[in-house]
C-alpha cells in the first residue's frame, strides 16, 4: 500500500496512458475500417450520443445507483449479521454455510424471474437480487477474517475475563476487518452489474432498461452510452469503498 | 529426586527468607496432565508466596508451557492433583481472570495504540476509557514509553513492544503475574536491560510473579528462587533459593555466589536434557 502510496501519480499516468492509447485504437480501428455502427461505433460518436443523452443517462444512472447501493448495503447487513452469527454460535455454521451455498451455486440471473414474479418489475426486485449477491461475497469473507483470529490472542482476552462477545468485539471483529474490506470492495462492482442485468430483464427505468430499450431500437450508439456510464459508476463506487478500505485499515 | 527441596504447608518449613509468609498463594500438589499418550506433567509439586519471584527453568519440552496453561486458568490439570489458590483449593478455569499473564508473544493488537492496548484488560473489566486512559498514561513513564503513548506497534521496537505487553499485564490487577519467555525474542543487550527494568518494576509493585524461561542467567538474576523442571513428563527436580542481595546490580552475574548457583542449576538441567535426549535417540533407533 505504502509503494502505491509512494508513487500516486505514476500509476495514475500509466492508466491514463492505457486508456489513451485503446481510445485511440478504437476510434482508428471503427473509423478505418468503416465498422458500422451496430459492430462497433467510434469513441467520438459514442461521446457525442452520451452528451445528448446526458439528461436520460444521468437519471437511468441514479435509478441503477439507487438498487446497487441499497441492495449493496443490505447484503453487507446480512452478510455480516450472518458471520457474526456463526462467529457467536458455531453450531449454525453447519446449518446457514450449505444453505447459502446452495443458493449461490446457481448463478444469481437464474433466480431473476422468481424474484421478478414475487417483487414486480419495480427497484425491489433489482434491490433483492444485489443483496444475495453481495451477500454470500461479503459472509465468506467475513467468515474467513473471523476465524484467522489468533487462539492465544482469544486465551489473552479470556484471562482479562472478556465474554464470548467482548473476545468478538474487541479481537475478532477488528482482525476480521482488512478481509471484510476486501469481499465488499470485489462486492461494489458485483452489485452494479447484478443490477443492469436484472434490469434488462424487466424494469421501469435504469441502466440496463436503457440498454435494452437501445438494442430494440437498433440504437448501438446509446448501448455504448450507457455502458459507458455504468462502467464509470462502477469504478466510482469501487474508489470509494477502496478508499475507505485504506482509511479504516491504517494499521496494515 | 531427592535433592529436591519441597516446602510443606505448615509452620515447620520457611519460605524464602527474603519475604517469609506461612500462606502460599499459589499450591500445586501431585499435578499430572497428559494428552491422549503423551504425559505432559507428572506429580508436579510447587508453591509461590505472596510477593515472590519465581523463576522456572528446564530442558525444551518439558511441559513448561503446559504449566503455564494450567496456571492461567487455560487448561485442567488430570484429576487427582490439588490446586491452590489463596488457601482455597480450585479448579484451573478459576484462575482465568485472577491471574494475569503475559505469552511469548505480546499479542498487541495493531489497531489499537500504546494507550489503547495497554488498558485492554481495563477496559474489559468495564472501566470507562478516559479514566483507564489516565491510569496508563501515569505509568507510561516508568516503563520508558512516554510520548509514545499515540504511537501504533508496527511503529515501535521489539523491547518496547514487551513493555507495552507488560504494561497491559500490570494494569491488570493481579495478585499473581504468570510471564512466559517475555524476553526470549529479544536480543541480548536490550533483554539485559529489560530483566533489570522489570525487577524495579516488581520492586515497586511487588506482585507475585512466576517467569517462566529457558535462560539461566535470567532464571537466576531474577528469581527469588528457582524451580528447576525435569524431562518430560515434567516435574520440579530441584528447587534452588538464590541468596542474592537486592537490587541486583548487572555485575552480579560474576560474582562467585552467582556462578555457583548457575553450576548447580546447569547440572541439574543437563542432566535432564540428556535423557530427552537419550530418550530420543532411543526412539529414533527403535523405529
Amino acid at each position: 500500500m505504502s509503494r502505491a502510496l509512494a508513487s500516486p501519480s505514476l500509476a495514475v499516468q500509466r492508466g491514463i496512458l492505457g486508456a489513451v492509447l485503446l481510445i485511440a485504437c478504437w476510434e482508428g480501428a471503427a473509423r478505418g475500417l468503416h465498422l458500422p455502427a451496430y459492430v462497433l461505433p467510434a469513441v467520438s460518436d459514442i461521446l457525442v450520443g452520451l452528451w445528448s443523452k446526458r439528461a436520460t443517462l444521468i437519471d437511468a444512472a441514479g435509478y441503477t445507483l439507487l438498487e446497487a447501493l441499497v441492495g449493496y448495503g443490505l447484503g453487507c447487513l446480512i452478510g455480516i449479521g450472518l458471520a457474526v452469527a456463526i462467529a457467536l454460535v458455531p453450531a449454525l455454521r453447519s446449518a446457514i454455510l450449505p444453505l447459502a451455498t446452495a443458493i449461490n451455486s446457481v448463478p444469481v440471473v437464474g433466480y431473476s424471474p422468481l424474484i421478478l414474479l414475487w417483487f414486480g418489475i419495480g427497484v425491489s426486485s433489482k434491490i433483492v437480487m444485489v443483496a444475495m449477491a453481495v451477500s454470500f461475497t461479503v459472509l465468506l469473507s467475513m467468515l474467513a477474517g473471523l476465524d484467522r483470529v489468533d487462539r492465544r490472542a482469544v486465551d489473552l482476552m479470556k484471562s482479562f475475563g472478556a465474554s464470548r462477545f467482548g473476545v468478538l468485539w474487541r479481537l475478532r471483529l477488528p482482525t476480521a476487518l482488512p478481509l471484510l474490506l476486501a469481499g465488499m470492495r470485489v462486492s461494489t462492482v458485483r452489485s452494479v452489474i447484478v443490477a443492469i442485468v436484472t434490469e434488462m430483464l424487466g424494469a421501469q427505468g435504469g441502466l440496463g432498461w436503457v440498454i435494452y430499450q437501445a438494442v430494440l431500437q437498433i440504437d448501438f450508439v446509446q448501448v455504448w452510452s450507457a455502458i459507458f456510464v455504468a462502467s464509470a459508476a462502477s469504478l466510482a463506487f469501487f474508489g470509494l469503498i477502496g478508499f475507505l478500505e485504506r482509511k479504516l485499515l491504517f494499521w496494515t | 529426586m531427592q535433592a529436591a527441596r519441597l516446602p510443606h504447608p505448615g509452620p515447620a518449613i520457611e519460605a524464602p527468607q527474603a519475604h517469609p509468609k506461612p500462606e502460599p498463594l499459589l499450591e500445586l500438589r501431585a499435578i499430572n496432565k497428559t494428552f491422549g499418550s503423551v504425559a505432559a506433567l507428572s506429580g508436579l509439586e510447587a508453591s509461590v508466596a505472596p510477593g515472590e519471584f519465581v523463576t522456572v527453568v528446564g530442558p525444551s519440552g518439558c511441559g513448561k508451557s503446559t504449566l503455564f496453561n494450567i496456571v492461567a486458568g487455560l487448561e485442567e490439570p488430570d484429576a487427582g492433583g490439588i490446586l491452590r489458590f489463596e488457601g482455597k483449593s480450585c479448579h484451573a478455569a478459576d484462575l482465568l481472570g485472577r491471574v494475569t499473564f503475559m505469552p511469548q508473544r505480546d499479542l498487541l493488537f495493531p489497531w489499537r495504540n500504546v494507550v489503547d492496548n495497554a488498558i485492554l484488560a481495563l477496559e474489559v473489566e468495564g472501566m470507562p476509557r478516559d479514566q483507564a486512559r489516565a491510569k496508563a498514561l501515569k505509568m507510561l513513564p516508568e516503563f520508558g514509553l512516554a510520548g509514545f503513548e499515540k504511537q501504533y506497534p508496527n511503529q515501535l521496537s521489539g523491547g518496547m513492544r514487551q513493555r507495552v505487553a507488560l504494561m497491559r499485564t500490570f494494569l491488570f490487577e493481579r495478585d499473581l503475574m504468570l510471564l512466559d519467555e517475555p524476553f526470549g525474542a529479544l536480543d541480548a543487550l536490550t533483554r539485559a536491560m529489560m530483566q533489570r527494568w522489570l525487577l524495579d518494576v516488581w520492586q515497586k509493585y511487588r506482585r507475585t510473579i512466576l517467569f517462566i524461561t529457558h535462560d539461566v542467567d535470567e532464571a537466576i538474576f531474577l528469581g527469588d528462587r528457582v524451580l528447576v523442571m525435569t524431562a518430560r513428563p515434567g516435574s520440579v527436580k530441584l528447587e534452588q533459593t538464590v541468596d542474592l542481595p537486592r537490587p541486583r546490580r548487572p555485575e552480579i552475574v560474576t560474582s562467585p555466589e552467582f556462578v555457583r548457583l548457575k553450576r548447580t542449576l546447569l547440572d541439574a538441567i543437563e542432566e535432564e536434557s540428556m535423557k530427552s535426549f537419550q530418550s530420543s535417540i532411543v526412539q529414533e533407533k527403535t523405529q
